[in-house]
């Protein structure tokens, strides 16, 4: 079959970038890896990508698809070669371009070694030389977590790390869940520690970008919430992100409905909020802060304190709480739009960044100033 | 007329008090008899999830049960967040008959309803996207948006993760642009449309969150929209109210109005502020009105 | 010398990994060098399982396990290394479980054994069928603990041997460009396979037979190189990899007319019968007719959802994907396809070679554990005993010498090589030979082999090879420049391809994964009962014979 392709290609040293065209013949089972290859023998040896088992398992061909990060060897073409749509092939987001399609994964190791990613055994060592005994049920609550093949499709989609490069990200903070719930280690707690300051799992966005992206059903979204669970299980809570969950519950064990205004102070404390009077004046004026009194009470807010009472009592918390409900690679088919819609098949025809530029954005008062003085000028 | 239970959720109850107005007052137009659940409470917002897991389960299987209980085989939603934690919860106990058995003694024990799984979760974007819905829904915005550059902004949890979705195609979504084009306006495309808007870490990280939320503010507007609709309210919340900070941050002034989806409907149906509340919208919506009264 | 260090690994697999670490925990300064980030390294894809006797699903020892081995290596492989392998296996699991490895667990809460190809007693500890990737996280963490350097992308060219030793390296950094001189007083070679030499292969692309090669060139022997396991289950037309523990775990091959042929070929074993008997069988029900576009089918279906879900959950998705049917509902498509080479760079039961100060293990190398034929689950156990065995003996003896050298004259010569290479404007694309070689070697020297065949072969071998020297390189940059590394490793598969067939065709009787049904169709313990050697001499493979090394099992008739 006939294969067009485009491909964005740069060069970090030069600085040139270019999106060029290609269209191959490939066989019919080609996956997006097997159209680079016939491109790089027949028509430009000069492109680079990264590439070794072709099979999804080593992690190697991470790449943007449309703005999409996927396996280059799990993507087949067959499919978007017959519907005649052109996409669009660059490097994975939130990583330096290195050239074409290879990013320098320097920082991604990095954080990664930052987790400190190998057991650290307690005291609890097998007398007899012989096996840790654990159950296999125990074992899975680590079981999305081992599977992960350290691609980087999901830090090349992390929202929150596009806007604070320092955000640790998901794939780093996987592999710290899956020690921290691996009976064997010994560190947990210090785990948990280290994970909840500055730039860890409270800097977690939700926009479950990694769940989706993630081509062997690691959910690192699930474990970053895992480790919330475990971090708070540990009393680890002085993080804003963890008083902010925090309010959510006791709003929902005293009145039922999420106790709005009080949330900002809760969370930032008073002082902070005070500096926000002025912001917080303006969304009165709309009725965005209802009054705090009188609370706003459920109906049926006795049942949820009953609740909240029972589960203490059974004491299922924690990570042991999120049960695994969904086999890391289910999937749902999802509904085909009807005739004619095509819903913004445009935006999706660039790369989100073009490569070159600086991968992440982020707004500091250094940044307002410029912005300000700038404009002054 | 279609029956489905309704769960507002907790800011369609307070701060986004507009959008259950204007919800409420569609619905029929659009075919849908609410029948609201009123015992309920917080889903979680992912925020339970996070700080007790297992009281999580309980609050959504609550709910659930509750629904079920209104004899409809669907529960609508309004939210984004609320949609995917109550799915979440139910695709999870639908999956394992132990978990479900330990809940439903518990739920029992307080006087709630058994929970049996037979509930199906659905925004309101979904069941006036396509179908019957989609028919009245035409059929209703006879005012129309004329030509109205509308820019969707689906935000995150109602699109991912698509296996607990599944409604579309979480990175070709259509029902917005859909609904836009049915109301007679014009879809404006742009790549942040379905990025995250920061609400989450809004308070915990605000620059991490500005630094997500002006991506889809300013490319709607570099794109030539008037407006910005959203189907879920803590979106609305972060790209409304929060707007203001991001011209202190970064000195642009944006002035985007953001609408509710029901409001945008609304409009086109003939709304007056009594049913959709603009005043209540930090971001002053005149603009619209006023480019839609011509 | 742009660096030096007292043991350098070449490769960075399970056999890299786990001898640097063993390197380092003895004391000595110890880098790897691999052409791929190391949680990259084809041991990964491993599936079914790794071996020991740890006797947790049923009666097992060392010794059945190594009876287990001998015979499936239809006695060619050496029976002191044998012994040592299973003796020290077990310690190794336990060592593995100990630094974190995400096992399966039995019901007891012990690490799970499942039955596999030609074992007595099932005492394949896996992780579902993923037993690989777990592996390399593994060793990759233990690694990253230890703060090991890994020079990585940096791709290995011509090992540096200076006054009888080996002392380093000539690498090109792939990454940034630019060759590098790294001295080591102890190389050691843990390169993997060489499985891309065929059309049909399980393997990823990086296995292309480097260390051999680079041993070969530097005038080391080559051992038992003519045996290459066909591994039964591979996928149509891709050749990727569905584990041997589908079987393990009740997976049935049908033949077009849905019978289970194994019953036919192995009564007593049949679907876990050793792999080069499973090959044969599927080979030859395929060039009967009964086989269906050239392969068999991998019947999952009776398994039921929930052991598929749970057991086998990475198969379910590479089926699904690769060869687009669910093997919840529908047989997968199989043939045999080339997996793991048994031959390799001759090494003693420490890892050593010929040369003073280069070690080799894993699959590069021929201890032999193997022989004739591999059982699944004894590779990935080989690259963790004799990884760290070699590992061990490299860092003791760098650690009680002191010099370590690369003469310019190394770097001088790989710069005018390099140069002509890449001054080179017009020529043959490296791919067609590759293609060529593929193809006519899956066909001439695959599972089955002929006299004609391999003669045809050798021919067609020495043809590729005179086209070689004109392959055109057309990336002339520095950074990340794969089209130089590729056609340099085509160089490697040449090599390698010319001496399995030599040895091929000189070993006139039917061994393990060497079959020949039309010409020599037994097994001729009289004359064959040994190891062939291979040199590189006047640039051709030059052959010779070396005898088995027996401890107390005799040859019998190999039956299953």
């Amino acid at each position: 079959m006939q294969v067009a392709l485009k491909i964005w290609r740069y060069s970090a040293k030069t600085g040139d970038k270019a999106l060029r065209e290609y269209e191959v013949d490939a066989p019919e089972e080609a996956t997006l890896l097997d159209v680079l290859d016939i491109v790089k023998d027949k028509v430009d040896g000069s492109l680079a990508y990264r590439k070794s088992c072709r099979m999804m398992i080593c992690g190697s061909c991470g790449m943007r698809l449309d703005g999409a990060a996927v396996l280059a060897c799990k993507v087949r073409m067959y499919d978007i070669a017959n519907s005649g749509r052109v996409p669009v092939i660059s490097a994975m987001g939130n990583l330096p371009v290195v050239k074409d399609l290879v990013v320098d994964m320097d920082p991604f190791w990095a954080k990664f070694k930052a987790m400190k990613p190998y057991l650290q055994p307690g005291y609890q060592q097998p007398l007899d030389g012989k096996e840790y005994v654990i159950s296999q049920e125990r074992m899975n609550v680590i079981h999305k977590e081992s599977l992960c093949i350290n691609c980087g499709c999901c830090v090349s989609e992390c929202n929150s790390m596009e806007a604070d490069p320092d955000f640790l990200g998901p794939q780093a903070l996987a592999k710290g869940m899956r020690f921290v719930g691996d009976p064997r280690d010994g560190a947990a707690v210090e785990r948990l520690d280290a994970y909840s300051s500055e730039h860890g799992i409270w800097d977690c966005t939700r926009c479950y970008f990694c769940n989706e992206r993630c081509p062997k059903g690691v959910d690192p979204r699930d474990a970053i919430a895992k480790l919330g669970a475990e971090a708070m299980r540990e009393g680890i809570d002085e993080d804003l992100g963890a008083k902010h969950a925090n309010w959510f519950v006791t709003s929902a064990k005293t009145t039922g409905w999420l106790r709005e205004t009080e949330l900002v102070p809760k969370t930032q404390g008073i002082v902070s909020s005070i500096k926000q009077m002025k912001f917080a004046m303006g969304l009165v004026k709309h009725g965005k802060v209802p009054p705090p009194f009188p609370p706003h009470v459920a109906e049926g807010v006795k049942e949820s304190r009953a609740l909240y009472d029972l589960v203490k009592q059974q004491d299922r918390q924690g990570a042991l709480g999120i049960v695994q409900g969904e086999r890391a690679l289910s999937r749902i088919e999802p509904a085909e739009g009807p005739e004619g819609s095509q819903g913004g098949w445009g935006s999706r025809d660039q790369a989100d960044v073009t490569p070159g530029e600086a991968p992440t954005r982020k707004y500091s008062d250094d940044q307002t100033k410029e912005a300000q003085t700038k404009e002054a000028q | 007329m279609r029956r489905v239970a309704y769960y507002k959720g907790c800011l369609a109850s307070l701060s986004a008090k507009e959008l259950d107005i204007s919800t409420q007052a569609l619905s029929p137009k659009v075919g849908l008899e609410l029948h609201e659940i009123e015992t309920v409470t917080c889903c979680g917002a992912g925020d339970i999830h996070e700080a007790e897991p297992d009281y999580y389960l309980h609050l959504n299987a609550r709910i659930l049960a509750y629904a079920e209980a209104t004899g409809s085989d669907t529960l609508m939603t309004v939210c984004n967040v609320c949609t995917l934690n109550l799915r979440q919860a139910n695709h999870t106990l639908q999956g394992d008959e132990a978990l479900r058995e330990r809940i439903n003694a518990n739920l029992r024990s307080v006087g709630v309803p058994d929970y049996n799984g037979t509930v199906d979760v659905r925004h309101f974007l979904w069941l006036v996207a396509e179908g019957e819905g989609y028919e009245l829904l035409k059929a209703a915005a006879h005012k129309g948006l004329k030509g109205l550059k509308v820019a969707p902004f689906y935000g995150c949890q109602i699109l991912r993760p698509s296996k607990l979705l599944g409604f579309e195609d979480p990175d070709r979504p259509w029902s917005l642009e859909r609904i836009i084009e049915a109301c007679g306006g014009e879809a404006v495309d742009y790549p942040a449309k379905i990025k995250c808007c920061g609400f989450p870490i809004i308070q915990a990280r605000e620059e991490t969150a500005l630094g997500e939320l002006i991506q889809p503010i300013e490319q709607a507007k570099e794109a030539g929209a008037d407006a910005i609709v959203t189907p879920c309210p803590l979106c609305h919340l972060s790209l409304d109210a929060w707007q203001s900070k991001l011209k202190a941050a970064t000195g642009k002034d944006f002035q985007m109005p953001i609408l509710h989806l029901s409001q945008l409907i609304g409009v086109a149906a003939g709304f007056e502020e009594a049913e959709l509340r603009f005043k209540r919208h930090v971001v002053s919506v005149q603009p619209v009105v006023e480019k839609l009264s011509v | 010398m742009d660096a030096k260090h007292d043991v350098l690994v070449i490769g960075a697999g399970c056999a890299g990994m786990r001898a640097a670490i063993e390197a380092h925990d003895a004391g000595a300064d110890v880098a790897i060098v691999s052409k791929l980030h190391p949680t990259r390294s084809h041991s990964g894809a491993a599936e079914g399982g790794i071996n020991a006797a740890l006797g947790n699903a049923g009666e097992d020892n060392p010794e059945i396990h190594a009876f287990d081995t001998v015979k499936g290596s239809d006695y060619l492989g050496d029976q002191d290394s044998i012994e040592i392998f299973t003796r020290e296996a077990p310690g190794d699991i336990y060592q593995l479980e100990h630094w974190g490895a995400v096992f399966s667990r039995a019901d007891d809460g012990k690490l799970a054994q499942r039955p596999f190809g030609a074992a007595g007693s099932p005492r394949t500890v896996y992780a579902a069928d993923i037993t690989g990737h777990v592996l390399i996280q593994v060793l990759y963490e233990q690694l990253v603990k230890r703060d090991i350097q890994v020079y990585e992308e940096y791709f290995a060219w011509h090992l540096v041997e200076h006054e009888d030793r080996c002392q380093g390296v000539i690498c090109w950094d792939l990454l940034h460009g630019g060759l590098k001189a790294l001295g080591g007083k102890t190389v050691l070679l843990a390169t993997g396979g060489v499985g891309r030499l065929y059309r049909a292969t399980t393997n990823a692309y990086a296995c292309t037979g480097d260390g051999m090669s680079m041993a070969l060139r530097a005038g080391l022997p080559l051992k038992d190189i003519e045996f290459m396991q066909f591994h039964p289950t591979t996928m149509y037309p891709s050749g990727i990899l569905i584990t041997e523990g589908c079987r393990g775990e009740g997976g049935i091959l049908r033949n077009s007319e849905g019978e289970r042929f194994m019953e036919r070929y192995a009564p007593t074993a049949k679907d876990l019968a050793s792999r080069d008997v499973v090959s044969r069988s599927e080979q030859t029900e395929i060039d009967e007719g009964r086989g269906i576009n050239g392969s068999v089918l991998l019947d999952l279906t009776h398994l039921g959802a929930e052991r598929i879900l749970t057991r086998l959950p990475g198969s379910r998705e590479l089926a699904m994907v690769y060869a687009g049917v669910d093997p919840i509902k529908t047989p997968i498509p199989v043939r045999p396809g080339a997996h793991y080479h048994m031959g390799g760079v001759e090494t003693d039961t420490d890892g050593l070679t010929e040369m003073t100060g280069l070690y080799a293990a894993g699959e590069v190398a021929c201890v032999s554990v193997h022989g004739a034929n591999r059982l699944g689950g004894n590779s990935l156990m080989e690259t963790i005993t004799f990884g760290r065995r070699a590992g061990r003996a490299a860092a003791d003896w760098a650690l009680s010498h002191t010099t370590v050298e690369v003469p310019q004259a190394a770097t001088r010569d790989a710069e005018r090589e390099l140069k002509e290479l890449l001054d080179r404007t017009e020529g043959e694309r490296p791919w067609r030979i590759r293609d060529e070689l593929g193809q006519t070697m899956l066909k001439n020297f695959g599972v089955f082999r002929r006299e004609d065949q391999m003669e045809e072969q050798i021919e067609i071998i020495e043809g590729l090879r005179e086209r070689y020297p004109s392959v055109v390189v057309e990336d002339k940059g520095d950074v990340f420049n794969s089209d130089l590394v590729q056609a340099i490793e085509l160089g490697y598969l040449l090599d390698v391809a010319a001496c399995m067939l030599q040895a091929g065709l000189a070993r006139k009787e039917s061994r393990g994964a060497h079959s020949r049904p039309h010409d020599f169709p037994t097994r001729d313990d009289e004359n064959f009962m040994k190891h062939s050697i291979t040199r590189w001499r006047d640039d051709r493979p030059e052959l010779s014979y070396k005898d088995v090394r027996f401890t107390k099992y005799l040859p019998e008739e190999r039956k299953y």
